[in-house]
């Protein structure tokens, strides 16, 4: 007969979950995941960039896989700030950024998790697609196992339960079992989550080696900034794969509503941008997505973990969108939950002060510092407009002044930058941002 | 002896699908080449008819097998005459119908035969050297073609659309020689037994429209059809669905036009609000002369469109539909 | 009731676009899924079990990915399944297929008989629908394709009716068991399995027949050796040259009607 008791369920099979599981079915754990996709990355979505180093930490001879669950290295990576009309491009490569190993890959979700979800079998995991999470339950206080959409079986019409002192929630950004789990106190609330869209553009051949530079081992990161939000908060993005592009754009939620914008719109609006549609020129678009990315979500956070239950990755708020780093996060905090978990069984003791280990390793490690150190970042440039809607425009007027000046006298033209300058932001405006930008970077 | 082409002629109840008559019509051209005859296969029951009816349409001899147990299709019947039939004589090339009855026996006898069998053929011609025959069919979605040659068995076999060829002309006047033969089965032998038939309400005959009226996408909702429906009437044509509009539920399947629907020929193909993805082009490229109203001057459509106009199908309906009343008006004064 | 269904993995086509340029399928991690109309056939198999209680084998030819579509049809209550896997068996066209299947099939028929065989209407990756009677031929029991519909009417006599879809119309039809069927989609509606199900297919590893064993195949029956048809040459479909595109703007909508309607005097349809 089928079992339906673990050592410890898995809830959700994106890198967060799989992280943890990985860990737990290694130290011998008896583990199951449960995920709703057809398969694991059925529908997930993201940009696309993973930090090598990551991925390693899980999966040590990664570079020994025979395929690599990854598109294109990232070899170049950068800024292009957009005008209405024009761009300035910060990018930077170098020679080592060439070496391999590489640093950095583009992806897809769903040959990235399906990956991920081999190497769990690999381990040991029961990874079981198609089965929804409803509910938890609880007893005694204790979280215990879970409740799935799925009937107990095919006479029995009663949801089935699967069975575990340990249940770790890595359902990503919807995180409605954390908040069951009584972790987080609420939803996400619109200022605190990202809408993203996104559109994987396929070029004729041999369009995106030439039109971006490329050759075969060599790839191009940049996030696009200013009029790829339309000046709000926000960023855009573009990536190169193997054989097409992934092209897309975010905005906090709320903005959407407010200045009633439709995500769909705002990329269409980004793809006719004249610097950019020529490079997307006879682009056939074979995805289109969107999904929300917790922006600092992290501290409305009460707890990492309670009675029997921990949560991890986006659930928990995990993301550090300044850094593009989101699925690293993922699969660390999958790590240490699977470590604590393993700590747990090993006490045989599932309370919440065993647990914590987990907590206590976030608290310690990088992820936390640097979460904490941007935490404000959010609220900074939310307050700060003038960084999204005054300064990507100026910093393309000045550059233009300046590179078309031939034939007029310098002077003149250092002048009408000025003022410029002085007419768009003003110097005391400007000495403010700088002031505050500083001291947001030194931490306040 | 002269290499035989081979068509099994398809009926119902003494009507015969003109699928048979249309290959009949290219096994006349193959065997010339060959230097061969093109020949006709008639089963069923009191068919006397339809085998005559092969020879007006070209068939240099028939072969008859005229039973009570051929009363209507079945499989096991069928496809045993054919098969004997086939080694008796042995053809070098025989060709079904791709409709549901000749994808349904030709599966079985080329089994039993041990040869090729290609399905959904959309060409066929032979090879100048070889002497094979090419069987060309879509692909990946009619993204591809792919030609098929089957050069080491016998009889070379496949399943042609219906459409794919012109109904060639009939002449009551032809004479040729009809071969009576045996079925040699008693009805206890047969395990599968009819006990009733539902008749379709209205069999839609969308391979044969001379118009069709199709809508996709575009059209934007389930009543935009009702529209097409009243132009398509007045024409005397039938409506026509991309798979989009199809699998929106504004539409039955039986309407779909394509690589997984219907491969029609009309005279006029007016396509409203279809981009003309590959797989709807193959079902309907074919047509005489296409129509097509797309908002997006970049649609594929018009890229195969013999007229095209860029604009919204709801501007030009109602204009085109009032402006064809008043001409029928005309016509009848 | 002993039930045998025969599916096949296919790329799933919904997600599919060919790049315009290679003519390669452009598949960006899409994996693939079972034949739809297999799925049709596999939800009968299970609405059987669960009625009338069935034993059910599943068999597949493909690479060893095919183990998916396996695991799939645990879900629907398979008890035991078969990859058949073997570099041999690659390329086979409809014949060698079949001859595959069926030799697979009579194999296993061995145990016990079966009552009932279960194909798919057609597969979609090549839409030839000649599997299925190729094997009803090859093990010499009767064909019913294109069946909507399938009861059983006298249990103790292996008596069944099945409607089958014709163009014009639905026929009935009564047989002995056993019998082959291809599955349209009407037959049966996929049942949402219950969990135990989808662990026991999270859990399963089917059983593998190669070109040996446990069946020592005849090589020169299988895969691109076996097979009589051959691909003579592959090409991209010329497009015929347009004709006029008028903007409906700059024209106008009376006179875009008038030039419709030239069309349709034109051709002799008004
Ligand atoms: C547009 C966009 C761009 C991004 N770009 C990057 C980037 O370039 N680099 C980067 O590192 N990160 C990026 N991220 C962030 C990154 O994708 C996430 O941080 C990361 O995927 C989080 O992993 P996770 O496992 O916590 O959650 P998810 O990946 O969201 O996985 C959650 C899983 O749980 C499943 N699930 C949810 N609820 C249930 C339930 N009740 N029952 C069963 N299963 C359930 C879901 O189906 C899903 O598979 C981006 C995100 C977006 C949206
Ligand atoms: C294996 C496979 C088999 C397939 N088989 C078939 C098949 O047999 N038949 C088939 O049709 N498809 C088939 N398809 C689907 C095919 O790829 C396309 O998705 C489908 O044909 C698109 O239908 P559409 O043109 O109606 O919709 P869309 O591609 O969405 O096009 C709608 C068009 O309407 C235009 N439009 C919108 N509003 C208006 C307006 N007011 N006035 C005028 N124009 C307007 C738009 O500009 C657009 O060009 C198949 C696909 C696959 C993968
Ligand atoms: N490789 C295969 N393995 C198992 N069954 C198959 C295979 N190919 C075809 N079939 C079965 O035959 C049916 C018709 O397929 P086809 O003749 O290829 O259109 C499918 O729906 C399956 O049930």
């Amino acid at each position: 007969m089928v079992r339906l008791n673990y050592d410890v369920i898995v809830v959700g099979g994106g890198p967060a979950g799989m992280a943890a599981a990985i860990t737990c079915a290694r130290a011998g754990l008896d583990t199951i995941l449960l995920e709703r996709g057809r398969f694991a990355g059925a529908k997930n979505l993201f940009g696309g960039v993973v930090y090598t180093a990551s991925v390693l930490s899980l999966v040590p001879d990664l570079f020994s896989a025979s395929r690599l669950p990854f598109e294109r290295p990232v070899t170049e990576e950068g800024w292009w700030i957009l005008s209405q009309d024009g761009v300035v491009k910060i990018t930077h490569t170098n020679a080592t950024l060439r070496e391999s190993p590489p640093r950095a890959f583009t992806a897809f979700r769903a040959k990235f998790d399906a990956w991920l979800a081999k190497q769990a079998q690999k381990a040991g995991v029961l990874v079981v697609p198609k089965v929804r999470v409803i509910d938890l339950l609880i007893k005694d206080n204790f979280v215990c196992g879970v409740q799935t959409d799925r009937t107990a079986s095919w006479d029995d019409h009663r949801p089935a339960q699967v069975k575990a002192p340990v249940v770790i929630l890595a359902e990503g950004v919807n995180r409605i079992l954390s908040i069951k789990a009584g972790l987080v106190p609420r939803d996400f609330s619109p200022k605190e989550v990202a809408l993203s869209v996104k559109e994987v553009l396929q070029l004729p051949k041999g369009e995106l080696e030439s039109r971006f530079g490329l050759q075969k081992d060599t790839g191009l990161a940049v996030e696009l900034l200013g009029e790829a939000s339309l000046g709000l908060p926000g960023t855009g993005f573009l990536y190169t794969n193997t054989s097409c592009l992934s092209l897309g754009v975010g905005l906090f939620l709320i903005d959407y509503a407010t200045h009633n914008i439709k995500p769909y719109a705002l990329l269409e609006h980004l793809k006719r941008h004249p610097v950019l549609a020529p490079l997307l020129a006879e682009a056939e678009t074979l995805e289109y997505g969107a999904h929300l990315i917790p922006e600092w979500g992290f501290f409305g956070l009460a707890k990492l973990c309670g009675n029997g239950v921990l949560a991890v990755g986006d659930a928990v708020g995990l993301v550090n969108p300044l850094f593009r780093e989101g699925t690293n996060l993922a699969i660390y905090s999958g790590i240490l939950a699977g470590k604590a978990a393993i700590y747990a069984h090993k006490k045989g003791n599932f309370g919440y002060h065993t647990l914590r280990l987990y907590e206590e390793a976030l608290k310690d490690s990088y992820i936390y510092q640097d979460l904490r150190y941007f935490r404000k970042l959010k609220t900074f440039l939310q307050q700060n407009k003038s960084f999204f809607q005054t300064y990507p425009y100026l910093l393309n007027e000045v550059l233009h002044l300046y590179l078309t000046a031939q034939g007029r006298a310098k002077q003149e033209v250092f002048k009408e930058i000025c003022q410029l300058i002085r007419k768009q932001r003003g110097v005391t405006g400007l000495l403010g941002d700088f002031v505050r930008a500083m001291k947001f970077l030194k931490g306040w | 002896m002269k290499p035989l082409v081979w068509v099994f002629v398809e009926q119902e109840e003494g009507k015969v699908h003109p699928v048979s008559w249309e290959l009949l019509g290219k096994a006349g051209e193959l065997a010339q080449e060959l230097d061969g005859v093109a020949e006709a296969l008639v089963l069923g029951h009191q068919v006397e008819s339809v085998a005559r009816e092969a020879i007006s349409y070209g068939a240099d001899k028939v072969y008859l097998i005229d039973d009570p147990v051929l009363q209507y299709y079945r499989n096991e019947p069928y496809a045993q005459g054919v098969i004997n039939l086939c080694k008796k004589y042995k053809p070098e090339i025989l060709l079904l119908g791709a409709t549901p009855v000749g994808r349904d026996l030709a599966g079985s006898i080329a089994t039993s035969l041990e040869t090729g069998l290609t399905a959904d053929v959309t060409g066929l011609e032979i090879d100048p050297k070889s002497k094979n025959l090419i069987m060309t069919r879509p692909a990946f979605g009619g993204n591809i073609m792919a030609s098929i040659i089957c050069p080491n068995h016998r009889p070379q076999m496949s399943t042609v659309r219906p459409r794919t060829f012109p109904l060639p002309t009939k002449d009551p006047s032809r004479q040729a020689e009809i071969i009576r033969e045996e079925l040699g089965l008693r009805e206890e032998e047969i395990r599968v037994k009819r006990v009733d038939f539902i008749p379709k309400d209205k069999v839609v005959n969308l391979e044969y429209a001379e118009v069709i009226v199709a809508g996709g996408r575009g059209l934007g909702k389930a009543q935009g059809f009702s529209l097409l429906k009243e132009l398509a009437q007045l024409l005397g044509g039938e409506v026509g669905a991309s798979r989009a509009a199809v699998d929106a539920g504004w539409i039955d399947y039986e309407y779909q036009v394509g690589q997984t629907g219907k491969t029609v020929r009309p005279k006029v193909y007016l396509a409203l609000g279809i981009s003309g993805a590959i797989q709807h082009r193959v079902g309907m490229q074919n047509a005489d002369f296409i129509i097509a109203v797309n908002t997006d001057p970049k649609a594929p459509i018009f890229r195969i469109a013999d007229l095209g106009l860029v604009g919204d199908l709801y501007q030009i309906l109602p204009p085109l539909i009032e402006a064809i009343k008043k001409e029928r008006g005309h016509g009848k004064a | 009731m002993n039930i045998l269904v025969s599916i096949k993995q296919v790329p799933d086509t919904t997600n599919i676009r060919i790049n315009p340029e290679t003519g390669t399928l452009v598949r960006e991690g899409v994996p693939s899924i079972v034949n739809p109309y297999d799925v049709h056939a596999l939800a009968l198999a299970s609405l059987l079990k669960r009625l009338y209680g069935a034993h059910i084998t599943v068999i597949t030819m493909g690479p060893p990915q095919a183990e998916e579509a396996l695991k799939e049809a645990v879900e629907f209550g398979a008890d035991r399944v078969i990859l058949l896997s073997d570099r041999k068996f690659a390329g086979a066209d409809t014949l060698a297929t079949s001859y595959t299947l069926a030799e697979a099939i009579k194999y296993l028929a061995q145990e016990a008989p079966f009552d009932l065989f279960l194909f798919g209407k057609q597969a979609i990756d090549g839409d030839t629908a000649q599997v299925g009677p190729g094997v009803a031929r090859r093990l010499g029991v009767p064909l019913i394709t294109y069946a909507v519909k399938l009861e059983i009417i006298d249990q103790e006599k292996k008596e069944v009716i099945v409607h089958r879809k014709t163009a014009s119309g639905v026929e009935v039809l009564k047989v002995t068991l056993p019998v082959l069927i291809t599955c349209d989609k009407e037959i049966a509606d996929p049942p949402f399995s219950p969990l135990p199900e989808l662990i026991k297919a999270a859990q399963t590893k089917p059983e593998i027949f190669n070109a040996q064993r446990p069946i020592p195949y005849k090589r020169e029956k299988l895969g691109l050796k076996g097979s009589p048809t051959r691909v003579h040459r592959v090409y991209t479909p010329q497009l015929k040259s347009a004709g006029d595109i008028l903007f409906v703007s700059e024209i106008g909508v009376s006179e875009a009607v008038e030039k419709i309607i030239a069309v349709l005097k034109d051709r002799g349809i008004l």
